[in-house]
């Protein structure tokens, strides 16, 4: 920040953005420099993707200037910003599932089609930045964590000088994102870019970045050097309030795992005589292609129970949530909820059976984006609000009101369309509708992801809350510690089958890691 | 069409980045300007055909709505026309695309002469059973799709298509033989293939007002618009059927079955086009016979109400105004022959504003779409 220093990479004063009434963006400044990391946190909702989509032209805005390089210029589109040497890695996919990765990274490719060009960039890429990434791989075919390296590779590639991460790592291990941050440090420093990183993953931008801007409700809250802060002050800075941070860096895979086994989850042990209100047997499921996604599962939960269930990404976590959802068949097995035998992928027999589930791509089967947040309170259940057939237009806006105001969710009202919404705030949509079903099954996958360090202090609560009040509850998630520190029983899924089992009270982490690796116990 | 730009933000998943007023000037100028570029083209089409533009606007003015009693016929194409689109617009709400309306139309006019027959009789009774097989008709044609997409997994596009050109087929066949729809000897003019007329008692009464006489299924089809309208936004059914269209995923686990909604809609999408034959045999009106079921008897009113509900733009209310323009255009082009015109003109220009009235949201897709670069980047 020298008075004889270059001009910033990027220079944004007085950005704002309005969609109606609610202020995304309200005059905002960002300076980002060459050779440096800058990280943005904030609430869900807090304007962190709209100032994002600005600077890459997605957005514009209504009032405010952007100087790249010293020079004042509008950005109309990406491709104004690809000109400008900007790129994005986008919170939510745009991956299209038949197609293989190269052909996903040359998507929207002007000009004649170089695939072995293609396919040798990509393997350049995922070696320099650890990603491995196999360019022939169908996307479809493809892990939640996989496909972010892809979106990742689809930005780099174009070798943008200052590169945009939007929560890239919300679906990455701790370890992957590590990996992934150090590449980038190097590059950053070695060939003078600037970077962008919005993260919720606190522990994550104190590692990585070297100065801080907070926000909150689309105004900068706070501006800092990274160096010499602490988790502490960030999450206060953030939220406005002291928030328990135990919950949240269990979440975000940071607690020291071993300070865990002696919290309230150990005392809530469930008595093992009850009869499981989910329980599954001998399940197979077959994927596309002939592969066994599930392999004779057998998985039991009772009610007050939360059972986690631990693996590394790809080993049958998908297909686990989408039979909880209907939305696969068994090839053999069975599933039974409170007793009675569940016709798997029949649809909405899962939910009809009292089985709630907060799927892993909120987007997939979570939500439609194209209705109304009020709709996709009642996506599972309307006839909480409709009479003989009839949607009742005055109860479905009360219930949603009543929900947005419980789940704190962030929206110009209860009919603000569901893509309007920050990505925080859809999944508390999904939450939201999910809870208030009273499920006796409650299937959480990945259910902290997107969300603010808050909001994830509530999903917690709420899920143990479920689990006090009888629910029967899974949690499916890649983050180890977040389920050692809510789970009661903890299960580890390895290539489709449970393969081991272990009460909260005897816990042992390496054992935990040889299973997840798939040494048998 | 007042409601444009809220379909655009409803019907267009990407993200809008424009000021809502803006947004709407914008479409209002993109409007203008495409229907005035149509409107160019269609005059100077006129003019290099010989013709110049002026009496021909006015004779296409005169033969829709201007000349005495000419709206009232208007009003009796439009209603098909309506009809049609609304079964579009349920199908397509449930992300179906059925483009068999024509065949199944068809077949709904030529079952409504069928069982118009064998059951009799007269009055209101009759009337509605002859509407009613008309509907019957239609969803049973359109039920063939459904079948075969939902045991074969046939691609309804293909199936229903194919479908059109099976249904002149069969009518045709069946008007050659006197115990299927063919008039018996006595009866007919000539030995054309042609069905005997649809008895006094079964026929749609007509009304007259202002001089305009138009039968009154034109009341029916307004308050079956209001009805789907009404049904799609505010019914626990039409609420399943739209997420279904939206993300049949997030339906599937919600209990829509793909199945049974998907063929629900169908079917009742060729209801709608079925029912709109039988009112077009039952309604009269110079365009449909002469209460004669006859080949090609559907005149393209499958084919057109299709592309009502396109502009329209799958919103039930907006196929009405719609649906009468695209009527005027066709009761105008009798009169735009005594310009010396070939009459026929007017189904270019036909074509022209359907182009025109697609243009704009095309436009303000695909630029989203670059902005965006894909739709779901962009929402959150
Ligand atoms: N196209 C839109 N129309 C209306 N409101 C919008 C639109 N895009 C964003 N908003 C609103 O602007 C606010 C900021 O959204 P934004 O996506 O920038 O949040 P965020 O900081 O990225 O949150 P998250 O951490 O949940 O991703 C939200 O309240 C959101 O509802
Ligand atoms: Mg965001």
């Amino acid at each position: 920040m020298g008075a004889s220093a270059p001009a910033p990479a990027v220079e944004l004063t007085g950005i704002t953005k309005k969609y109606g009434a609610v202020v995304a963006c309200g005059d905002v400044d960002l300076t980002l420099h060459r050779g440096r990391i800058h990280g943005i946190l904030g609430e869900n909702g807090a304007g962190k993707s709209t100032l994002m989509k600005i600077l890459i032209g997605l957005v514009l805005p209504d009032s405010g200037t952007i100087a790249v390089d010293g020079k004042r210029c509008t950005i109309h589109d990406p491709i104004d910003a690809a000109r400008l040497g900007i790129g994005m890695v986008h919170q939510h996919f745009s991956l299209i599932d038949a197609l293989t990765v190269w052909e996903n990274v040359a998507l929207g490719d002007a000009g004649r089609l170089d695939p072995q060009a293609v396919r040798s960039r990509i393997g350049e890429i995922s070696d320099q930045y650890g990603l491995g990434i196999e360019p022939d791989a169908r996307v479809g075919d493809l892990t939640a964590g996989l496909r972010q390296r892809v979106e990742i590779i689809k930005c780099l590639r174009r070798d943008p000088s200052i590169v945009v991460f939007d929560e890239p790592t919300s679906v990455l291990t701790p370890d992957e994102s590590l990996q992934l941050f150090a590449a980038l440090r190097h590059v950053v420093a070695a060939e003078n870019r600037a970077v962008v990183l919005v993260s919720h993953k606190l522990d994550e931008v104190l590692a990585s970045t070297d100065e801080i801007t907070i926000m909150r409700q689309g105004r900068v809250v706070d501006r800092r050097p990274t160096a010499g802060t602490a988790a502490r002050q960030l999450a206060t800075a953030m939220v406005g309030r002291e928030v328990s941070l135990r919950a949240e860096r269990a979440a975000l895979g940071v607690i020291a795992v071993d300070d865990v086994a002696h919290d309230e989850t150990a005392e809530h042990e469930v008595d093992d005589s009850v009869a499981p209100a989910l329980s599954i047997r001998d399940a197979t499921v077959i994927g596309a292609g002939g592969v066994r996604l599930l392999d004779q599962l057998d998985l039991d939960v009772r009610p007050g129970e939360i059972v986690g269930v631990a693996g590394v990404e790809g080993n049958g976590q998908r297909a686990l949530g989408d039979l909880l959802s209907s939305l696969v068949r068994l090839q053999s097995g069975t599933v039974m909820a409170g007793g009675q035998q569940v016709a798997a992928g029949r649809s909405g027999a899962m939910s009809r059976a009292g089985i709630a589930v907060i799927p892993e791509d909120r987007h997939d089967s979570g939500c439609v984006l194209d209705m109304t947040v009020a709709e996709n309170l009642v996506l599972v259940n309307q006839r909480r609000v409709a009479r003989r057939g009839v949607i009742d237009q005055a109860a479905l806006n009360e219930f949603a009101l009543r929900m947005i105001a419980d789940f704190g969710i962030q929206c110009s009202g209860p009919d603000a369309p569901m893509w309007s919404l920050s990505g925080g705030n859809q999944q508390r949509v999904v939450l939201a509708r999910e809870l208030s079903d009273q499920p006796t099954v409650l299937v959480a996958a990945q259910p902290t992801r997107g969300l603010d360090v808050g909001a994830i202090e509530y999903m917690t609560e709420r899920l143990r809350a479920a689990a006090q009040a009888g629910v029967a509850v899974l949690l499916i998630s890649s983050e180890l510690e977040e389920i050692i520190d809510i789970a009661t029983r903890v299960v580890v899924i390895h290539r489709g089958r449970i393969v081991g089992e272990m009460a909260h009270h005897e816990l042992d982490l390496e054992r935990l890691g040889l299973l997840m690796g798939g040494a048998a116990a | 069409m007042t409601d444009m730009p809220e379909t655009s933000v409803s019907a267009s998943p990407v993200a809008t980045n424009v000021a809502r007023g803006t947004r709407i000037t914008e479409w209002l100028t993109l409007y203008s300007l495409s229907v005035l570029a149509a409107l160019v083209l269609s005059a100077m089409l006129v003019e290099t055909t010989g013709g110049s533009w002026r009496p021909v606007l006015s004779a296409l003015i005169d033969g829709s709505v201007r000349a005495p009693g000419r709206w009232g016929e208007t009003l009796g194409a439009a209603t098909p026309l309506l009809l049609v689109a609304l079964g579009t617009v349920i199908s397509a709400k449930a992300g179906l695309v059925n483009i068999g309306q024509e065949g199944q139309l068809l077949i709904g006019s030529a079952m409504a002469t069928y069982l118009g027959f064998l059951v009799g009789g007269s009055g209101a009774f009759s009337v509605i059973v002859v509407l009613l097989a008309g509907a019957l008709g239609g969803a049973l044609w359109a039920g063939i799709a459904g079948v075969l997409k939902y045991w074969r997994g046939v691609p309804e596009v293909l199936s229903t298509l194919l479908l059109v050109t099976i249904a002149g087929q069969a009518v045709a066949f069946g008007l050659r033989y006197d115990w299927l729809l063919l008039a018996p000897q006595a009866n007919r003019g000539n030995r054309n293939q042609v069905s005997d007329q649809v008895a006094e008692g079964n026929r749609v009464p007509r009304v007259t007002v202002f001089g305009n006489e138009f039968p009154i299924a034109v009341f029916i089809a307004v308050a079956l618009a209001v009805f789907v309208a009404w049904a799609l936004a505010r019914t626990v059914w039409g609420f399943r059927l739209r997420m279904l269209g939206r993300n049949p995923r997030a339906a599937q686990r919600a209990g829509v079955s793909q199945t049974r909604y998907g063929s629900m809609a169908l079917l009742l999408s060729g209801a709608f086009a079925g029912f709109a034959g039988a009112a077009m045999l039952a309604g009269g009106g110079f365009a449909f016979g002469n209460y004669r079921l006859v080949p090609g008897f559907s005149a393209n009113i499958g084919w057109t109400g299709l592309l009502v509900a396109l502009v329209a733009r799958e919103k039930a209310l907006v196929a009405i105004p719609v649906a009468f323009v695209f009527a005027g255009l066709r009761t105008g082009s009798g009169f735009v022959g005594s310009t010396g015109v070939e009459g026929r003109i007017t189904d270019v220009i036909q074509g022209l504003l359907v182009l025109a009235l697609l243009i704009p949201p095309a436009v303000i897709f695909i630029r989203d779409r670059r902005r965006a670069r894909s739709a779901t980047t962009a929402r959150t």
